[in-house]
C-alpha cells in the first residue's frame, strides 16, 4: 500500500496525550476544558510536539474516566461545546499540531441511549447490538481484566431479565459487532469526526470485539475483518488520517493488527514499557534487546507507538510473573501504588526524582524506534497521588505555575475535580511550567532540546535500529540508520559510571559529533572505540564521513 | 619498574565490562569440552530458578585445554524453551573465560576466581567442576544459597560415599583436621564449594599462590583460612556424586602428597590459630550430616599389605628420624604381624599422624620425602580398616570414624607437645 510521504506523518510525530479536563480551566469551574486547552497550545507548539492525543471527552458519567461514553458525538458540557472543540482543531491545525481522538469501541456506557434502548425489552430492534445471555456461562475461561473489581464478564440486567456481556466494567457493556448495523453505527461516529478534521482515532480495546466460543475471545479473525473494513474506508474516503490500536498483547500477538498494512497504522509497543523501567533498575540492558528481538518486522507504513507512562497504571500483563514482581517489589512497595496487574504512578516518582534517569528514559525514549508519546506533565516532572483512588492519582491538574491552583483553574481548590499535587517535592509551588520555563537548565527546557533534536533528524522516526553488543551489559548502544543519515546512540543504564568499548568498524573513518553540544569526538579508527559515561548518561552521536 | 599482574589485560576488560555482581560460579577447566556443555546448563538453570534477580557472572578459567574448552565455554547458547515469552531470565547472566597459565593448576584457577570475585565485589562464589558427570541446578543453588542468604563464608559439600570411597578423608584428612581445627567439616578436600567475596578477598591478600601446596589442592587452604579467621562455615548435602574419566584423579602417592602435604602446610602457616584451640564444633549442615552407601568394591588387600611391610622396612631409616622410637618400634612390630590378624590400632595410626606432623613442622627431612614416608603407614592402616570392615554395616562404620576422631582430640595435646618441643 503505497502512502504519500505527507500521509506517513504519524511516523515522524512526537505525540502529547492529556485529558482536557486536566490541562487548563476557562471558566473557573474546576475542571480543564477546551478553551482552556486552546490557550495552551502555544506552550504545546514550544515544546515541540507534534501531535495531541486526548483522552475521551464525551458525554460520559465518567465512571471509567470518559471510557464510558453516553454519547459519541458531542462533547462533554464540562469540557465545553462542540464549537469550542472545532475552535480548538482549528487552532492546532494552525500550529501544525495533529488531534488524535479517543474511539471507544469496544463498549459503551450503560447510560448510552443504545443500550438504554437494548435493555428496555428483548422485542428492541437495538437489542441485538449488544452481547446477551440468560446464562451467565457462555465464553467460560475468558480473563477478566479488571481483577480487582470485577468477578465475571457477564452482569444481570434486571430489567431484562437477562446477562450482558462486559470485557470491563460492569457498566461498560459489549457491543455486539457481529451486527452489521453495529459496525455502520460506529463509521458513522468516525465519519463525523473526520469531517470535523481530526486527524486520527485511537481505538480503544480493539482486541475484544468479538466473541467466540471456546475462544480466548481475543484477537479473532473476525475482529480483523472489522479493523480491515474501518481502514479501507478511511483510505477511500479520509486519506492520510491514521488508526491507532490499543491492544495490549505481546508484539507477536500485536504484529496483526498490522495486516498487511491493511488494518491499523500504529499500535503501542507495550512489553517495551516496562522493560525500559526494568533494564534501568537492573542496570541491564537485556529486558530492552530481548523483547525487540522478540518483535516481529512490520509493513514499511506502519509503526510502533511507545512510551513511559500514561493515563492508565503501567501495564504489568505483557510480563512474566517474576518480571511483574521485581517491577512491583522495585517500583511499587506501597501496595497503595498497584492496581489490577500495574503501577499507578507517574514517571519521576517512580525515578524516585532523579533527573538523570528521568532523562536517561525520555532519551531512550526518544531515540528508540517509533512514535513516542510523552504523558502530559512528565515533561516538568509531575508527580502523582496514589491515595485518589483507581488511576485519578496520575490525572491531576496540570501544574501551570505556583500561584493559585497551580494556574490551573481560578475556582475554589475545594471545587476542583481533583486536588492537585501540593506535597514539598512535587507539588504545584515546587514542579510547574513556569520555573522551568525560566531556567534553561530546567527539565522542561532539556525536554525541548531533545525533542527538538529528534524532529531535526528523520532517522529517529524512521530509521532502522542496530544493537550493538558491548561486552558491557550495563551499555545499551544501537545505531538508527535512514540512507546516508546515523545516529548513534550510547546509554548508561547503570547508577555508576562505566567504560564501554564498541565495535564501530562498519564506520571507520566516521567522525561521531555528539548532538546536543554539536562537539566533535575522535574520528572512528582500526580498534574498537571507547567512550566512558557517567551514571546514566547518554550520548547520540550522528556519525559524519567527512 | 612496575609490578606485573597476573591478571590478562584481557581477561580484566572482561572483568570491566561485568562489572558488579552478587554471585560468581567459578569453573576450572583443562579439556573438558565433552561436559563443559551439560555443566553451563546446569549453572544457567540454577541462576534461572534460583536467583533471579541476583547479578551473575560465570567465570571460566582454564589451565590450557587443547580441546577448545574455552571456546565452547563463550559460544554455546543459553537454551531457551520454545515459544518462550517474556524474559529468560530478568539480568544477563554474564560469561566470560580466562586462561590463567598454559598448564592446569587448581590453586593457579582459584587465584583467579578469588580475584575476579575480589574485583566484582561477588558476594556469594561456587567453584564448580566439569568432571563433575551428575551436576544438578540444586548444587549450585545449595552451595551459593547458605553463603548468599545465610552469610556464611565458606560452605564444603557433603556426599553419598561409597563404604569403601573417600577413605583418606574419612581415616586421616576429616579426623585430624577437626581435632586440630575445632571444625567438623566432613569434605575438605573436594571440586565443588561455596565461599563468600569475604573470604575470597582474605584469601587473595596471603602470599601463598606461589607455594606448591596451595597450588595443588587450595580448597582446603581456603577453608582452613575461613576457620582461622573465625568466618562462619558450614557443609550442605548434594547426594550421590559420579565423576567423568578425566576426573578420576590422582594415585594414592600423589593424592597424600597433594592432600597430606597441603594438609600438614596448612598447620604450619596457621599455627598460631589452631595451638590454642581444643575441642571440637560441629558445623551448620544442611541436609544429613554423612551418608554411606553399601555399594562399591574394596581394593585388593593383598597388595597393600605387602606394600605397607616392604615401606616400614626400606623406609627404616627415615621413618626412625620421623617418628618416636616407641611409635616406630610398634610400626615395625605391627609389619612384622600375621596379615590375618593385623590391626593398626586408631592411638598408634593418631600418634603416627601428630609424630609426622611435628616433624614436617620441625623439618627434620626433605618436607617432600617425609610426607611420602607416609604412604606406607596409610597403606598399613588402610589394610586394616579393610580387613576389619569387609562385612561391617554403614552404621558400624560411621561408629568406628567417630571413635577415630575422639581419638584425634584426645590425643591433641601431645600433638601440641611435640610441635612446640625443642629440637
Amino acid at each position: 500500500m503505497l502512502l504519500q510521504d505527507e500521509n506517513l506523518w504519524y511516523k515522524d510525530a512526537v505525540i502529547y496525550q492529556l485529558h482536557v479536563r486536566t490541562f487548563c480551566d476557562s471558566n473557573g469551574d474546576g475542571i480543564g476544558d477546551f478553551r482552556g486547552l486552546t490557550s495552551k497550545l502555544d506552550y504545546l507548539q514550544e515544546l515541540g510536539i507534534n501531535a495531541i492525543w486526548l483522552l475521551p471527552f464525551y458525554p460520559s458519567p465518567l465512571r471509567d474516566d470518559g471510557y464510558d461514553i453516553a454519547d459519541y458525538t458531542s462533547v462533554h458540557p464540562a469540557y465545553g461545546s462542540l464549537q469550542d472543540f472545532k475552535d480548538f482543531l482549528t487552532a492546532a491545525h494552525n500550529r501544525r499540531i495533529r488531534v488524535i481522538t479517543e474511539m471507544v469501541v469496544n463498549h459503551t456506557s450503560d447510560q448510552h441511549p443504545w443500550f438504554q434502548e437494548a435493555r428496555s425489552s428483548r422485542e428492541n430492534p437495538k437489542r441485538d447490538w449488544y452481547v446477551w445471555s440468560d446464562t451467565d456461562s457462555r465464553y467460560q475461561g475468558v480473563r477478566i481484566i479488571f481483577v480487582d473489581t470485577e468477578m465475571s464478564n457477564w452482569a444481570w440486567d434486571p430489567i431484562s431479565k437477562s446477562y450482558y456481556w462486559h470485557r470491563f466494567f460492569s457498566h461498560q457493556p459489549d457491543l455486539n459487532y457481529d451486527n452489521p448495523v453495529v459496525r455502520e453505527a460506529m463509521w458513522e461516529v468516525m465519519k463525523f469526526w473526520l469531517d470535523i478534521g481530526v486527524d486520527g482515532f485511537r481505538l480503544d480495546a480493539v482486541p475484544y470485539l468479538i466473541e467466540r466460543d471456546g475462544t480466548s475471545c481475543e484477537n479473532l479473525p473476525e475482529t480483523h475483518e472489522i479493523i480491515r473494513d474501518f481502514r479501507k474506508r478511511i483510505d477511500l474516503a479520509y486519506p492520510g488520517k491514521m488508526l491507532l490500536a490499543e491492544a495490549n498483547q505481546w508484539p507477536a500477538d500485536v504484529r496483526s493488527y498490522f495486516g498487511n498494512g491493511d488494518e491499523f497504522h500504529m499500535a503501542f509497543h507495550f512489553p517495551l514499557m516496562p522493560r525500559m523501567f526494568m533494564a534501568v533498575k537492573l542496570e541491564d540492558r537485556k529486558p530492552i534487546i530481548e523483547i525487540l528481538e522478540q518483535t516481529p518486522q512490520i509493513p514499511d507504513a506502519c509503526q510502533w507507538c511507545v512510551f513511559l507512562r500514561n493515563h492508565d497504571e503501567l501495564t504489568l500483563e505483557m510480563v512474566t510473573d517474576i518480571e511483574r514482581d521485581y517491577m512491583y517489589d522495585e517500583y511499587a512497595v506501597d501496595k497503595a501504588m498497584r492496581i489490577n496487574l500495574g503501577i499507578r504512578r507517574r514517571l519521576a516518582p517512580m525515578m524516585e526524582n532523579d533527573r538523570r534517569r528521568v532523562e536517561l528514559l525520555t532519551g531512550l525514549l526518544l531515540s528508540m524506534p517509533g512514535t513516542p508519546i510523552i504523558y502530559y506533565g512528565d515533561e516538568i516532572g509531575m508527580g502523582d497521588n496514589i491515595y485518589l483512588g483507581d488511576r485519578n492519582g496520575v490525572r491531576t491538574p496540570m501544574q501551570w505555575n505556583g500561584g493559585w491552583n497551580a494556574g490551573f483553574s481560578s475556582a475554589d481548590p475545594e471545587r476542583l475535580y481533583s486536588p492537585l499535587i501540593s506535597n514539598p517535592v512535587y507539588g504545584y509551588q515546587a514542579i510547574n511550567v513556569d520555573s522551568q520555563r525560566r531556567s534553561a537548565h530546567s527539565l522542561l527546557s532539556w525536554t525541548k532540546s531533545v525533542i527538538q533534536t529528534r524532529n531535526a533528524f528523520r532517522v529517529f522516526s524512521r530509521g532502522s535500529i542496530e544493537f550493538l553488543n558491548p561486552s558491557n551489559h550495563r551499555v545499551l548502544a544501537y545505531v538508527r540508520r535512514l540512507g546516508e543519515e546515523k545516529v548513534l546512540v550510547v546509554n548508561n543504564l547503570s547508577s555508576s559510571a562505566q567504560a564501554v568499548e564498541l565495535n564501530l568498524q562498519m564506520y571507520k573513518r566516521h567522525i561521531p559529533i555528539e548532538m546536543f553540544g554539536r562537539n566533535l569526538f575522535p574520528r572512528i579508527g582500526d580498534l574498537p572505540y571507547l567512550l566512558t559515561l557517567g551514571p546514566y548518561q547518554f550520548y547520540w552521536f550522528r556519525l559524519r564521513r567527512i | 619498574m612496575a609490578e606485573e599482574s597476573f591478571l590478562a589485560d584481557d581477561f580484566l576488560r572482561q572483568l570491566m565490562s561485568v562489572g558488579e555482581v552478587d554471585l560468581l560460579v567459578g569453573i576450572p577447566s583443562y579439556n573438558n569440552a565433552s561436559t563443559l556443555a551439560q555443566t553451563l546448563q546446569s549453572v544457567e538453570a540454577s541462576l534461572r530458578q534460583n536467583f533471579v534477580r541476583e547479578r551473575a557472572v560465570i567465570l571460566n578459567v582454564d589451565g590450557g585445554s587443547a580441546d577448545e574448552t574455552r571456546q565452547l565455554f563463550v559460544q554455546s547458547a543459553e537454551r531457551i524453551d520454545a515459544g518462550h515469552k517474556g524474559l529468560t531470565s530478568l539480568r544477563t547472566v554474564h560469561r566470560i573465560s580466562c586462561e590463567y597459565d598454559k598448564s592446569p593448576s587448581q590453586g593457579l584457577a582459584l587465584h583467579s576466581i578469588v580475584a575476579a570475585a575480589d574485583l566484582l565485589r561477588a558476594r556469594a562464589c561456587v567453584v564448580i567442576s566439569p568432571t563433575t558427570t551428575n551436576l544438578t541446578p540444586s548444587w549450585v543453588a545449595n552451595l551459593l544459597r547458605p553463603v548468599y542468604r545465610q552469610g556464611l563464608d565458606f560452605v564444603a559439600p557433603l556426599y553419598v560415599r561409597s563404604r569403601f570411597q573417600g577413605l583418606l578423608a574419612r581415616d586421616l584428612l576429616y579426623p585430624m583436621c577437626r581435632a586440630i581445627f575445632g571444625q567438623r567439616i566432613r569434605e575438605l578436600y573436594s571440586e565443588e564449594w561455596g565461599f563468600s567475596g569475604r573470604l575470597a578477598s582474605q584469601c587473595l591478600e596471603k602470599d601463598v599462590w606461589h607455594e606448591e601446596a596451595v597450588r595443588a589442592r587450595p580448597e582446603a587452604w581456603m577453608a582452613i583460612t575461613a576457620i582461622s579467621a573465625d568466618l562462619k562455615c558450614g557443609q550442605y548435602f548434594l547426594g550421590p556424586k559420579t565423576a567423568s574419566p578425566t576426573g578420576t584423579g590422582p594415585d594414592i602417592v600423589e593424592a597424600i602428597r597433594q592432600t597430606v602435604g597441603n594438609f600438614f602446610w596448612c598447620l604450619e602457616t596457621n599455627q598460631a590459630n589452631w595451638l590454642s584451640r581444643s575441642n571440637s564444633q560441629p558445623v551448620p549442615t544442611f541436609g544429613p550430616d554423612h551418608e554411606l552407601s553399601l555399594d562399591g568394591i574394596p581394593p585388593s588387600q593383598e597388595k597393600i599389605f605387602d606394600l605397607f611391610r616392604s615401606g616400614v622396612s626400606e623406609l627404616e631409616p627415615i621413618l626412625a628420624s620421623i617418628l618416636a622410637q616407641d611409635t616406630h618400634a610398634q610400626i615395625e612390630a605391627i609389619a612384622l604381624s600375621d596379615r590375618s590378624n593385623f590391626h593398626f590400632a586408631p592411638e598408634l595410626w593418631v600418634k603416627t599422624l601428630y609424630e609426622f606432623a611435628a616433624s614436617y613442622h620441625h623439618a627434620v627431612l626433605n618436607r617432600d620425602h617425609l610426607v611420602q614416608a607416609l604412604v606406607p603407614l596409610y597403606r598399613g592402616r588402610l589394610y586394616s580398616f579393610l580387613l576389619e570392615n569387609a562385612n561391617s554395616s554403614a552404621e558400624a562404620m560411621e561408629t568406628q570414624s567417630e571413635i577415630l576422631c575422639q581419638e584425634f582430640e584426645r590425643q591433641k595435646p601431645y600433638l601440641i607437645e611435640k610441635w612446640t618441643a625443642k629440637r
